[in-house]
């Protein structure tokens, strides 16, 4: 577990303001792209996945 | 209490831990999150310390409200958060630790952390991938990269990514 020294002066606290309209569909849109380059990456493995061996009975 | 003149989090993570920790003796404390209700309102008042007016948080049918308590002791509130859920990631709008955990002389560390972690699991409960955005003031943006591995959007917005957002999870929520 990491320590994290608190920044001397500096107190907890307080309240986010509202989002924008433009900023929350800012957001949404860097979700997306992160999921879609994201999901590019972790399906490339997949790709390369190994065929089964075929069982010979 | 200093006000910004635009209102950003600016909650300290001051340690990670699946716990809080005695500032003093340095024993370790198993934390739990549950619902904030109106029962615990007595408790967070402005006049008991508190900054935040809780019972407009609790009013806003669009804000969730959790309580943060160590383990067999759930009547003292270590921290509170409100957030909000919004179509692809959650907001949180409010952070707060006790007044007892605040300044020089704080009782217990790792109360904001293990609120944003709380935060994060919710987060991928809902089908958000970990996705988690607030604002912050400009000095402890660097703070919220390095700690939290926020990242910072612009304007004082920082997003939690679901990279991110899964290391807290496992930190604090492993054997969940």
């Amino acid at each position: 577990m990491g320590h994290i020294k608190e920044p001397k002066g500096v107190d907890f606290i307080i309240q986010s303001r509202p989002l924008t309209k433009a900023e929350e569909l800012a957001i949404s849109e860097h979700i997306k792209n992160y999921k879609l380059k994201n999901n590019h990456i972790s399906n490339k493995p997949k790709q390369g996945v190994k065929k089964r061996k075929v069982q010979f009975i | 209490m200093k006000k910004d003149k635009k209102n950003h989090l600016d909650f300290i993570i001051d340690k990670l831990t699946n716990s809080i920790e005695n500032t003093v003796s340095g024993d370790s404390f198993q934390t739990e999150v549950s619902t904030f209700t109106t029962k615990d309102l007595k408790q967070s008042t402005k006049k008991n310390g508190w900054q935040f007016n809780w019972k407009q948080e609790l009013i806003n049918n669009s804000r969730e409200v959790y309580k943060l308590t160590i383990v067999n002791n759930p009547d003292i509130i270590q921290g509170l958060i409100s957030f909000t859920i919004k179509s692809d990631h959650i907001y949180m709008d409010l952070i707060e630790s006790a007044p007892f955990n605040l300044g020089r002389n704080k009782i217990y560390e790792g109360v904001a952390g293990n609120l944003v972690a709380f935060a994060c699991k919710v987060s991928f409960q809902r089908g958000f991938d970990g996705f988690l955005s607030f604002t912050a003031k400009t000095k402890l943006i660097e703070h919220y990269e390095k700690t939290l591995g926020a990242y910072h959007f612009g304007n004082h917005l920082m997003i939690l990514e679901t990279k991110s957002s899964s290391i807290l999870v496992e930190k604090y929520f492993k054997n969940v």
